[in-house]
Order: structure tokens, then C-alpha cells, then sequence
């Protein structure tokens, strides 16, 4: 019985680190510039084909293919976000947040369908092998997923070192708190939204590429799971950081541990039911307030 | 509006609707025959979408050639269902609204068509399905829904012999949310019971990115056969995460489930040794030769023909009874006088069919996807089945029963 418990707590720990890298990337636009980019689906996939051609195509390993990944989503949503985004933000109406959230929804469905144009309807793999799970006495670890883990909290690491460390990251906290104030100090926040954007889009394409090693490519594997990406971080508080990857585990590890009370058909509702259940506790989130970008 | 005056307002009016008018007219004279042909262009049932337009498009095609049915040319209207019920709605609401047709063939996934049936036989529009949930000729359609693939019942059956003769004692079936779902398991621990094992099934969400945690509960119940009733994406990952977990036994799944794209979706270990079932026409059927030869392809899945024959028997269905309306009741009263007349000449194709037809001559269509028996539900009867096994990397036929 414990054991299947600790089975079902690693695999939800190990489902929710896939969420966590685009849920940090979420977390992170909208702590700098405001609003709730909902394409981050779109780059998921975006960074899924970019890894899977460089693998298949000129067999690339495991970390060159997830530097395109992040490198082609990161550019792409920096270009999506300029053509489409920009001109909405210009605008500052009491709706703006909003109405630009909503323009992001198209861009997502645009950039989706622009993959299916060119890309066809086709599921395609990466090039990888699949390495069978290692044994710990009962207890089953895939070495592929315990690398996914590894990738994410390190890159999760990486980025609060880049915030708290460095100047540039420095920056974008300033912006994030008050962009006239930062102005004052000579900051341009136009360039540290597309440099917020180009990250966090990047870390959705990591995300992307991560998961579509495990499932496969094609044009929905981002769009497959906006919703539990969105709810990680709002979860987390949607400010925050650590909290975005600690609501992605969260939701992770309650959703796979409902496993064992409801039929599986049911894991989305435990999931839901569980940000529900955080949001009447705690209704920003686990962490606003707390060591963030912005408090 | 300022500088229009009444009479030039009423005069542009008149004018379009004068010029309205031979729409209208050709509606219901000479213009072409349409088809409505419901297919997952998108999504994840997407599989076959492409091969089954191509099937449909030349379907019309060679009809037309032929001189069309009853002197008109039948145009297939495509459609995309999305591999979503909502959208399957509303595209069959606009196929029967706007565009008027007189059938809608096609329609694959079984949650696409239990959806879209009560619009057909409410319109007396007739619908020609490859889908298989036997939920479905079980609807109060009146007549109005042919099957053309096997039912759930048949398949089902078919893979609980199949995994008994491959020495099976405990079964486990894995799949997602579908109409026929619980019925595979039901009937397939059926079989397994009666044939002294065991059998048990689990349903899981369908669009999640790992099975891990289903696959550990599959494992605990020791199968030595395990059957995949997922469509292309889950199965994907369904396989991969079986054979992660070193899992050694035998594995089955149907053909929209393991088919060319799945093979093509996973690395060669994953999928090797995987069975599928496969409704076929008899290897032999002349017609199907001939579609594959014109598709240019060396096989063609089951759902593609199928979708050959809809267009073909409503055209011959209605070539058949050149007095009666251009109508859903027409084709719904006349698809068994061309298909299954055992008075009938056996004829293969739609150009022999018609030009029978026109003579005055029975005729018996037997099609690329079989021969195309309907019993009085609209079920198709005496479907052959090929059992395909992935073997390093291609399919390959391992019985046909």
C-alpha cells in the first residue's frame, strides 16, 4: 500500500516537472509584462518540432535539440508578441490585461494551425532511445523522466539566480514593480519585455520538446495541456516562481495520487478539483507575497 | 442610405433576388447530386482523413466519367469533423442546411457519429458510417443509417478469439472515454472467462502525456495479452509507457488504433510485435485492387474504401430508381436493391453498375471494402478481417479469417 503511494507520488512528481518549464515561462511574462500569454501552448509545439527536426533530421542529442527548442520558441513568441501583443499593450484602458490575453488566445490558435499547414496532421517521434524503467525494489523510475525532473529544477534554479543575481534580471524585477520608476533609472522596458518574453517563451519550448519525447509530435502537444500549464501557475500564484513549479508538481502529485481512490477517466476533474480547493484556501495563489519576481 | 432612393433600393432588391432565383431552381432540378462526406481532416482521429477525402474525391470522379448518376454529375461536399463532436454538429448542420444533401458518408469516429445521426434521420438525409460502437444502429434511425464497417460486437469477438489462440489467459484491455469502450471490455473478458482465464479493462483520459500510473495498474493484474483500444496519439503513449515498464507479454489493438501512422509515431522496439485487427475486404475483391492501384498506394486502410463505396452506392442507389426523387428516402429504400439483390449481376464498379442500371438490369455492387450486406439494422454483415503484426518496423499480414 505505501509503496503504491510512493509510486503514485513519483510519477505525479515526475507529470508535473513536464508543466512545470511552461509554467514558469507563464508565471514569468506575466510577472514582467502583466498580462496572461495564453500562446505558451503554441510554443510548446513550436519547441517540439524545432527539437524533433534537428534530431531526426540531423541527429542532434538531447541537449542540442532542446537549445533549438528553446531558441526557435523563444524567437517565434518574440516575433508573435511584437506583431500581435505589442500593438494591444500600446493601448492602456482599464481592460487592457485582458483584452490582450485574449489576442494572445488567437495568436495561439494562429501559430497552431500554421504548424498543421506545415507540417501536415502526422504524429512523428524523436529520435531518442527509450531506455526501460530502473527498478528500486517495487518501486519503477523511467531514467528519461528522472532527467526531465532534473532538467526543469535546474533550469527553475538557473532562472531564480538570474533574478536575484544579475543585473539584467534585476531589471526586469524593476520593471515588473514599477516600469515609470524604472524608466526614471534608464531601463527600457520594451527591450526587458521582449527579453522576458523571449525566456519565457523559450522555457515553453523546452517544455514542449521535453514532452513530445515522451508522447509524440504533432500539432495539438501544447494545446493538450494549456489548461493544467495555466492552472499550475495561477496555483503557484501567478507572480511567483518557485510557486509555478511547485504548483506544477503539486497538481502533478494530486492528480496521480488520486489514482488510487477514483478510475483514471477522472484525473483531469482531481486535478481541477484541487486548484479549486487551493484557490478557497488561498485565493492568490501559495506564494504571492513571497520570494518573486514581484511581490 | 442617404442618396438611395426607394426605387433604386427596390430595384437592387428585386435584382438579386431575380438572380437568386436559379439557385434556387437548379436545387432542385439539374444541378449536381451532393454527397456529404463527414471526415476527421484534424485532430486526433486524423489518421486516415487525407486518404479518405482522396477515396471520396475519386469515387465522384469516376462516376462522373461514367455520366454521372441519372444523367447528373454527384459532387462530394468534404467536410472536417475536427475528431470533435461539436464541430461534427455544426458541419453537418451546414452540409444538410446549405448545401442540401442528399446523403453524408464518411463520419469515423463513433462519438462523431452517435452525435451527427439524429440531424440525419430527422432531415431524412441518409448517413453511411465506418464507425463501430454498436450503440449507434441501436438509435431510432428508421432506416436511415447504413454501417459499413463491422460493429463492436464483431471486433471484439474477433480479438477475444484471436488472444485465446495466442495462448492468452488474462487479459487486460487499456482505452480511453469512447461509446464502445466498456463493450470491448465486457465482451473480451467474456471470452477470456469462457476460455478458463481471466479478463478486466480500465478506461483512462485520452489526451494525457503519460500512462504511466494506468500502465502500473494494468501490470498488477498480471496479463499476458493486453488490448489497446485508443486511437493513434494515446496509443503512442500507451506503448511507449508498456514497454518502459518492460511489460513482455502480447499486445492487440484495432486498426485505428495500431495502423501505418502508429508505426510511424514510436521507435521500432516500442511497436514491435504489436497485433492489429483489421476489417478488410477479401483480398481478392477487384475493386479494392483497383483503388489501391488508382491511389497509387501498396494498401489502403479499411475506412478509405469504405468511404468509396458510401459515395458509389448512394450514386447506384439512386441510378437505381431513376422515377423517384433526388432523396434521402430514395437511396434509404433503394442501397439494398443494388447492394445485396441475389437476383442481381455482381458487378464491381460504379461505371459497370450504372451502365447496367441504365439498361434495365439488376445489379449486386460488391465494394472495395466488401461486399456490402446490410441487415435490417443497417449493420454491414460478412466482413473478413486481416490480423497484421508489426514485424521490424512494417506491418505484415499474419492471418486473414
Amino acid at each position: 500500500m505505501l509503496v503504491d503511494v510512493i509510486q503514485h507520488v513519483l510519477n505525479g512528481l515526475i507529470m508535473g516537472a513536464v508543466v512545470a518549464l511552461p509554467a514558469l515561462g507563464l508565471t514569468l511574462i506575466f510577472s514582467v509584462l502583466g498580462f496572461v500569454n495564453f500562446s505558451i501552448a503554441a510554443q510548446m509545439t513550436v519547441g517540439a518540432y524545432a527539437g524533433w527536426l534537428v534530431n531526426s533530421h540531423f541527429h542532434w542529442p538531447l541537449i542540442p535539440a532542446l537549445t533549438t527548442a528553446f531558441a526557435a520558441a523563444g524567437l517565434i513568441g518574440v516575433i508573435g508578441d511584437r506583431l500581435a501583443l505589442v500593438p494591444m499593450r500600446r493601448q492602456s484602458t482599464a481592460h487592457t490585461s485582458l483584452m490582450v490575453a485574449i489576442v494572445s488566445i488567437a495568436l495561439n490558435l494562429a501559430l497552431e494551425n500554421a504548424l498543421r499547414f506545415g507540417f501536415g496532421s502526422d504524429l512523428y517521434s524523436y529520435d531518442l532511445p527509450i531506455a526501460r524503467d530502473v527498478r528500486f525494489g517495487d518501486i519503477r523510475v523511467g531514467p528519461q523522466q528522472l532527467n526531465n525532473l532534473g532538467i526543469a529544477l535546474i533550469i527553475a534554479i538557473a532562472l531564480a539566480a538570474f533574478f536575484s543575481a544579475t543585473r539584467w534580471g534585476k531589471a526586469m524585477r524593476a520593471v515588473a514593480d514599477n516600469p515609470d520608476l524604472a524608466r526614471l533609472k534608464g531601463i527600457d522596458p520594451r527591450r526587458l519585455s521582449s527579453l522576458a518574453t523571449f525566456i519565457g517563451m523559450g522555457l515553453a519550448g523546452i517544455g514542449g520538446a521535453l514532452l513530445a519525447i515522451d508522447t509524440s509530435v504533432d500539432p495539438s502537444t501544447g494545446s493538450r495541456l494549456l489548461l493544467i500549464v495555466f492552472a499550475a501557475s495561477v496555483v503557484g500564484g501567478m507572480t511567483s516562481l518557485p510557486g509555478a513549479v511547485l504548483g506544477a508538481l503539486l497538481i502533478g502529485v494530486f492528480s496521480e495520487v488520486s489514482l488510487s481512490v477514483v478510475p483514471p477517466v477522472y484525473q483531469s476533474a482531481m486535478a481541477f478539483i484541487a486548484i479549486l480547493v487551493v484557490l478557497l484556501a488561498r485565493p492568490n495563489g501559495l506564494f504571492s507575497g513571497a520570494s518573486g519576481v514581484r511581490k | 442610405m442617404t442618396q438611395l432612393d426607394r426605387r433604386a433600393f427596390l430595384g437592387a432588391g428585386a435584382a438579386i433576388g431575380i438572380s437568386a432565383l436559379p439557385g434556387w431552381a437548379l436545387a432542385q432540378g439539374d444541378g449536381p447530386i451532393r454527397i456529404g462526406i463527414l471526415i476527421p481532416l484534424t485532430g486526433a482521429t486524423s489518421q486516415f482523413g487525407a486518404t479518405m477525402s482522396q477515396a471520396a474525391q475519386l469515387a465522384a470522379a469516376e462516376i462522373n466519367a461514367a455520366g454521372g448518376a441519372r444523367g447528373r454529375k454527384v459532387e462530394v461536399v468534404i467536410e472536417d469533423d475536427q475528431s470533435n463532436p461539436e464541430a461534427a454538429v455544426r458541419a453537418a448542420r451546414k452540409l444538410i442546411d446549405v448545401d442540401k444533401v442528399v446523403a453524408i458518408g464518411g463520419s469515423y469516429a463513433s462519438a462523431v457519429t452517435s452525435a451527427i445521426a439524429p440531424l440525419c434521420w430527422e432531415s431524412k438525409t441518409v448517413l453511411c458510417t465506418a464507425s463501430g460502437a454498436d450503440s449507434i444502429t441501436k438509435l431510432p434511425h428508421q432506416g436511415f443509417i447504413f454501417r459499413t464497417s463491422p460493429t463492436v460486437t464483431l471486433q471484439g469477438t474477433r480479438v477475444g478469439d484471436f488472444g485465446v489462440e495466442l495462448g492468452g489467459k488474462s487479459m487486460f484491455f487499456l482505452g480511453p472515454q469512447t461509446p464502445f469502450a466498456q463493450s470491448y471490455i465486457d465482451i473480451i473478458s467474456g471470452i477470456f472467462t469462457r476460455a478458463g482465464g481471466k479478463g478486466a479493462g480500465l478506461i483512462y483520459e485520452d489526451k494525457k502525456a503519460s500512462y504511466r500510473s494506468e500502465v502500473d495498474q494494468a501490470l498488477r493484474a498480471k496479463p499476458d495479452i493486453i488490448v489497446l483500444g485508443g486511437y493513434v496519439p494515446d496509443t503512442a503513449v500507451v506503448l511507449k509507457d508498456l514497454y518502459r515498464a518492460g511489460f513482455s507479454g502480447k499486445r492487440i489493438g484495432f486498426s485505428f488504433g495500431v495502423n501505418q501512422k502508429l508505426l510511424e509515431a514510436v521507435p521500432p522496439e516500442v511497436g514491435e510485435g504489436a497485433y492489429s485487427l483489421v476489417p478488410s475486404a477479401s483480398l481478392s475483391a477487384q475493386a479494392y485492387k483497383r483503388l489501391v492501384a488508382k491511389m497509387k498506394v501498396e494498401a489502403l486502410d479499411t475506412y478509405s474504401c469504405q468511404v468509396y463505396d458510401h459515395v458509389n452506392l448512394v450514386a447506384l442507389a439512386l441510378a437505381g430508381a431513376p422515377q423517384a426523387a433526388v432523396a434521402g428516402v430514395t437511396i434509404k429504400d433503394q442501397i439494398r436493391n443494388v447492394s445485396q439483390d441475389t437476383r442481381g449481376k455482381v458487378v464491381d464498379s460504379a461505371e459497370e453498375g450504372l451502365k447496367l442500371l441504365a439498361a434495365g438490369t439488376r445489379i449486386n455492387y460488391d465494394g472495395a471494402s466488401g461486399s456490402l450486406e446490410f441487415a435490417d439494422n443497417g449493420d454491414v454483415k460478412g466482413v473478413f478481417f486481416r490480423y497484421e503484426q508489426i514485424q521490424k518496423a512494417k506491418l505484415a499480414v499474419v492471418k486473414v479469417a
